[in-house]
């Protein structure tokens, strides 16, 4: 129900008829200007940042990642990522290191199914050895960042989760729902809160709690449009609890790529995608 | 008058007057304690630290799926996943590195697979609570090590910093990409112990695609049995499926050995104790023979007289058991180092912290101690209760020894033997596998004989003493018939004293005579099998304190033979093998090439047979104890779990081998490859050109090979000297309780003769007063010392190699075999006599002394 709809019940206010105190239409006019603030629920908020992350499920990206550990040093590392979309929700991901030089041709593929049922696996070229990373690992640490497997995997499955907005705010001049996201699964997290910005329909900010504990938050900044798709060039991720953060700048990002099945392939995992 | 005032008023005053016999009975069953409580403590400790290292190292995991030593493909890790009710399947490999420079202390690794094994594990790398700067850097890189915090405090080692390890591959480096916390596997083994990524670990380790173990959790609901099976039936045969618990039983059986070894010196201990005990409470009452009778007199009933002496025995005895408590934990201290290394070197790295004990343990402890000395006290307690208060204060003469020599106690020692030679009989003919062929049952035999042989002490002193006095005192003119005619009149007394040496030298003389059987048979083995020149290995052959081989590839094979001067090299590996739920040893080598310059020891079969029948085919031969513990016999077959199912092996020879006491199964290098696909070997035996230097060859060795890995050259010569060390050093124990026991012995002695001296202080008067001199008394003294170290030696030399033989039936011939022989030590039979006899005169010095000098005047009017 809109806003519109509400008021366009007419009143009929007759003084000889019945009197209708002028407060109460006034409440009556508060009252619908508050429901209607949340004439979005939290689930459909999501259902647009999902149909804008589908968007840039075809692409390819050049990401810088600094790492900056609890005594302050530093380790950089640059990667490239390639997706493609597939029929429905399926999705494929390759991701390959190029700095620095140990972590050289090391790479991560996902295979999704759908949001729900993915397949992720790690290459080692030392090793020559693929490695199958099972799905409960999700949670944890994406190679020594602050980022989760599930941040950099692709849009999780809304059916597991639960929204509730909370408030609207405004965060670095762009208007957000403030949505409080609560897992029906297991997982690391007890519940997040994410601003998503209006009708840009992507995470400008993002807190992880566990219990009431704020553990981890992050921040993405720096939002462009590529090819009609908003963008955040620059992340931030912090975990409180070890003192560790990670900051990612995204060089280069290309959408709406074609690129062939077989680049997202285990044999191409070991050929670095080359 | 009750119980506690007598104890206050009567006892405490004489408690005073007799501190040095007081402290020669509280030590007696300190020691009997203490040897009885380092056993349990030690027992205890290695089983609790071994279970906890398990423990820490399964973590959740329910089961283990394991094959044989060499490890097994990784590929059946794929089928266990698929196994359904299985939550989590993870690998797991277990090898030792040790530190190359430094403090080369030996490590544990454990390889994992980092991305899922927290799923079983208390730990992840991804964890919070892990330090691991760079958690990809740790997985990309092959040379990543995590270690504890603990070690790297030890060690002097930061993160990132390279650290240089002998590993199968010779010495590696690493770089330390992270410290653990002490939980879950950081905790075992004292923290010596390294996290590695499993594909790293196969990398860096040779292990090829082979993996140790699977841990195996459930999910939630499902049946432990039934899982087993479900698992069972999907791999193929010869795979171990079992809960970590069985890891523990088997390292229990390792520790049967030391607990029977110990367990046999406790036994002795105690009954020393109980001797000393008699002993003390014997002269007690017959030094206070006047005031039993003046307590008699004011009425005293005999009841009490009894209750008095077993009251002040108990608290004495209380005391010697609570010391002995103590006493059994440094006793624990020394002796824990020694086995936890045996479990080190077959199980997995263990290090005790604290030691464990249990209350339960403790209580019986001191429970026996204390019973033993009161029934040690029951019959010179009941003696004292006969003593007619007439006789007592009128001072008229009392001896036991008419009890000590009667009839009943001639026949109980003569029941005692007879039934130590029964409960023998029953040991040697009761089924493997029958309660009766346990060390309890040998234990018995043995406290039968020593118990009948010691009631024979009395009669024994009497025919010694007879005996001296016919034939030898008359050469020693006036000294030795009046120490004969001393030592005859106080028959009971003085044959408690040479019970206890009797003990201690029977205690000293088995021992002897076991470790010199041992020695001798191991020496004569270890010739017969050992032709070698040089023994190369990664480790040093005979390394103590933690310190364990690194297999080194066959690869080397072909540059040590290229060494100038070395004629011949050859592999031997030590694997083991689960054969009817015990670990046996596999003998591994080239076994055409061994016999044509080792004779070796066969007791079924020859050296032909086994060069005919056992190279390149799946023939092996056993040990003797492998053989008479399972029944085996020459041309039998035995089934052994191989990575690819069970293979049949058919036995060709029965041989002699002291290698292990579980079991010896010798096998060719090349069949065991072929089964096992393991080329790894812990030591290269090398000969030697004819006319060549050994000691060039071996520079040369090192020269070559020494800087990739560190390497020992070892001539032959000097490794079989240091067997001959570790052996004798791994008896320090058993002999430092049999000294203590023959000291303490030896105190008895003092104190029967300081009674003794007292006893005759009138006739002393006497004897100075009519003339004679000062130095006769003194020769008195020390002759009639000397005869009862003689009487107690010459019973406990006797006795000591009956026990040792049977020792050796009971704990070593069923583990080694018939072949090997009891040898008697001619020297130590000969020593224990002399030592017997000299010290018993030593301790008879101060007696001597007192007696000397007695003042003629006060002894004449001594009452």
């Amino acid at each position: 129900m809109s806003r519109f709809s509400i008021l366009g019940c007419r009143l009929r206010i007759s003084d000889e008829r019945r009197h209708i105190p002028t407060w109460s239409v006034v409440l009556l006019i508060l009252l619908l200007s508050v429901t209607s603030v949340h004439a979005m629920s939290g689930r459909e908020v999501y259902e647009k940042l999902h149909e804008v992350a589908k968007k840039t499920l075809d692409h390819k990206m050049d990401v810088s990642m600094t790492l900056f550990d609890k005594g302050g040093g530093t380790r950089n590392r640059s990667l490239v990522a390639y997706a493609k979309r597939g029929d429905g929700e399926a999705y494929k991901v390759l991701v390959l290191f190029n700095t620095p030089p140990d972590l050289k041709d090391v790479g991560f593929l996902v295979h999704a199914r759908t949001f729900a049922d993915r397949d992720l696996w790690a290459y080692f070229p030392e090793f020559k050895k693929i490695r199958r990373i099972p799905t409960s690992s999700q949670d944890d640490s994406f190679f020594g960042t602050d980022f989760s497997y599930d941040d950099f995997g692709g849009p999780a499955n809304l059916d597991d989760y639960s929204f509730k907005i909370l408030k609207e705010e405004v965060l670095d001049g762009k208007p957000c729902f403030v949505v409080e996201v609560t897992p029906k699964i297991h997982r690391k997290f007890t519940r997040y809160v994410s601003w998503v910005a209006k009708d840009l329909w992507i995470h400008l900010k993002i807190e992880y709690y566990q219990e009431k504990e704020l553990y981890r938050e992050g921040e993405f900044t720096e939002v462009r449009m590529v090819d009609d798709i908003p963008t955040a060039f620059k992340g931030l991720m912090a975990n409180r609890k070890t003192g560790h953060k990670t900051e990612f700048t995204l060089e280069d990002v290309q959408y709406h790529t074609s690129f062939p099945d077989d680049l997202f392939t285990q044999r191409s995992l070991e050929r670095a995608g080359k | 008058m009750n119980l506690g005032n007598l104890l206050r008023h009567v006892s405490l005053k004489h408690i005073r007057l007799q501190r040095a016999q007081l402290f020669i009975a509280i030590s007696g069953i300190c020691l009997g304690v203490a040897a009885m409580g380092s056993v349990d403590i030690v027992n205890k400790s290695v089983i609790h630290s071994f279970e906890d290292s398990i423990n820490h190292v399964t973590g959740r995991a329910a089961l283990q799926i394991t094959e044989g030593e060499s490890g097994f493909s990784e590929k059946i890790l794929e089928l266990v996943q698929n196994v359904p009710g299985v939550e989590y399947a993870v690998p797991v490999i277990e090898t030792n590195a040790n530190f190359s420079g430094g403090s080369e202390r030996s490590l544990m690794i454990l390889g994992i697979d980092v991305l899922q094994d927290h799923k079983i594990r208390d730990y992840s790398i991804t964890d919070e609570t892990a330090d691991i700067p760079d958690p990809l850097l740790f997985l990309a890189k092959a040379d990543s090590i995590l270690l504890t915090r603990a070690m790297a405090e030890r060690e002097g080692i930061k993160m990132d910093q390279e650290i240089r390890l002998q590993t199968v591959l010779g010495i590696k480096t690493f770089r330390v990409r992270g410290l653990l916390d002490p939980e879950g596997p950081a905790k075992v083994a004292g923290g010596d112990i390294a996290v590695m990524d499993i594909y790293a670990t196969q990398m860096v380790f040779g292990k090829e695609d082979r993996i140790d173990r699977i841990d195996v959790s459930f999910l939630p609901g499902e049946a432990l049995d039934t899982m087993k099976e479900r698992i069972q039936h999907v791999l193929p045969e010869g795979y171990t499926v079992d809960t970590p618990a069985a890891r523990t039983r088997q390292v229990e059986v390792l520790l049967d050995r030391f607990r029977k070894s110990m367990g046999l010196i406790s036994l002795m201990a105690v009954f020393v104790g109980m001797y000393l005990i008699y002993n003390a409470v014997s002269i007690s009452v017959v030094q206070r023979r006047k005031e039993i009778g003046i307590l008699r007199a004011l009425g005293v009933q005999r009841s009490e007289i009894i209750r008095l002496f077993l009251g002040e025995t108990l608290v004495v005895s209380v005391i010697g058991s609570l010391l002995g408590l103590g006493l059994g934990f440094v006793f624990a201290k020394l002796t824990i180092g020694v086995v936890t290394q045996s479990i080190t070197d077959m199980y997995l790295k263990t290090s005790v912290g604290d030691l464990a004990f249990s209350w339960m343990d403790v209580a019986r402890d001191a429970g026996v101690g204390i019973l033993a000395s009161l029934a040690a006290a029951v019959l010179p307690a009941v003696s004292s209760a006969r003593i007619t208060p007439i006789s007592a204060i009128r001072a008229m003469p009392y001896s036991e020894d008419g009890i000590l020599l009667g009839t009943k106690i001639k026949v109980a020692s003569a029941l005692c033997i007879f039934l130590s030679a029964l409960v023998f009989a029953a040991y040697k003919t009761a089924d493997v596998s029958s309660f009766v062929r346990s060390s309890a049952t040998m234990f018995a035999s043995v406290i039968l004989l020593m118990l009948g042989v010691s009631l024979f002490t009395p009669v024994f002193l009497k025919w010694s003493t007879t005996f001296f006095l016919r034939y030898l005192s008359p050469r020693l003119g006036v000294g030795g018939r009046l120490a004969g005619m001393s030592l005859q009149k106080g028959i009971s007394r003085n044959a408690v004293a040479v019970a206890a040496i009797f003990f201690s030298i029977s205690l000293f003389v088995s021992s002897a005579n076991v470790v010199n059987t041992l020695r001798n048979s191991l020496f004569d083995w270890l010739d017969s099998i050992v032709r070698a020149d040089i023994l190369v290995s990664s480790g040093h052959p005979l390394a103590t304190g933690g310190s364990p081989f690194i297999p080194m590839p066959l690869e080397m094979l072909k540059e040590l033979e290229e060494i100038p001067g070395v004629l011949s090299a050859e592999p031997y590996r030590k694997a083991y093998l689960s054969y009817k739920g015990r670990k046996i040893l596999v003998d591994v080598f080239d076994v055409g090439l061994r016999m044509e310059y080792c004779p070796g020891m066969f007791a079924e079969g020859t050296r032909e047979d086994v060069v005919r029948l056992v190279p390149g085919r799946n023939n092996i031969f056993v040990n003797e104890g492998l053989a008479a513990r399972y029944g085996i016999k020459l041309g039998d077959s035995l089934f052994f779990p191989t990575p690819n199912g069970p293979v049949r092996f058919g036995v060709a020879a029965i041989a002699v081998s002291y290698s292990s006491d579980s079991g010896v199964v010798g096998m060719d290098i090349n069949t065991y490859r072929q089964h096992w696909h393991d080329s790894l070997v812990d030591v290269y035996e090398l000969r030697v050109k004819p006319g060549e230097d050994i000691s060039r060859v071996r520079a040369a060795i090192l020269e070559k090979m020494g800087k990739e890995r560190k390497l020992f050259a070892l001539d032959a010569a000097e490794f079989k000297e240091e067997v001959k060390k570790m052996l004798n050093r791994s008896f320090v124990v058993t002999n430092a309780v049999n000294i203590i026991t023959l000291l303490i012995a030896g105190f008895g002695i003092v104190i029967t003769l300081l009674a003794s001296v007292l006893e005759r202080t009138r006739e002393i008067g006497v004897l100075r007063s009519i003339g004679m001199k000062r130095a006769q008394v003194l020769s008195v003294i020390i002759i009639e010392s000397a005869l009862l170290g003689a009487a107690g030696g010459l019973l406990g030399s006797t006795t000591g190699l009956l026990v040792g033989w049977l020792e050796l039936e009971a704990f070593f011939r069923s583990d080694f075999g018939a072949s090997i022989t009891y040898q008697i030590h001619y020297a130590s039979v000969a020593w224990a006599i002399l030592l017997s006899v000299g010290f018993s005169a030593l301790a008879g010095f101060y007696p001597a002394r007192r007696a000397a000098k007695t003042n003629i005047v006060e002894a004449l009017s001594y009452e």
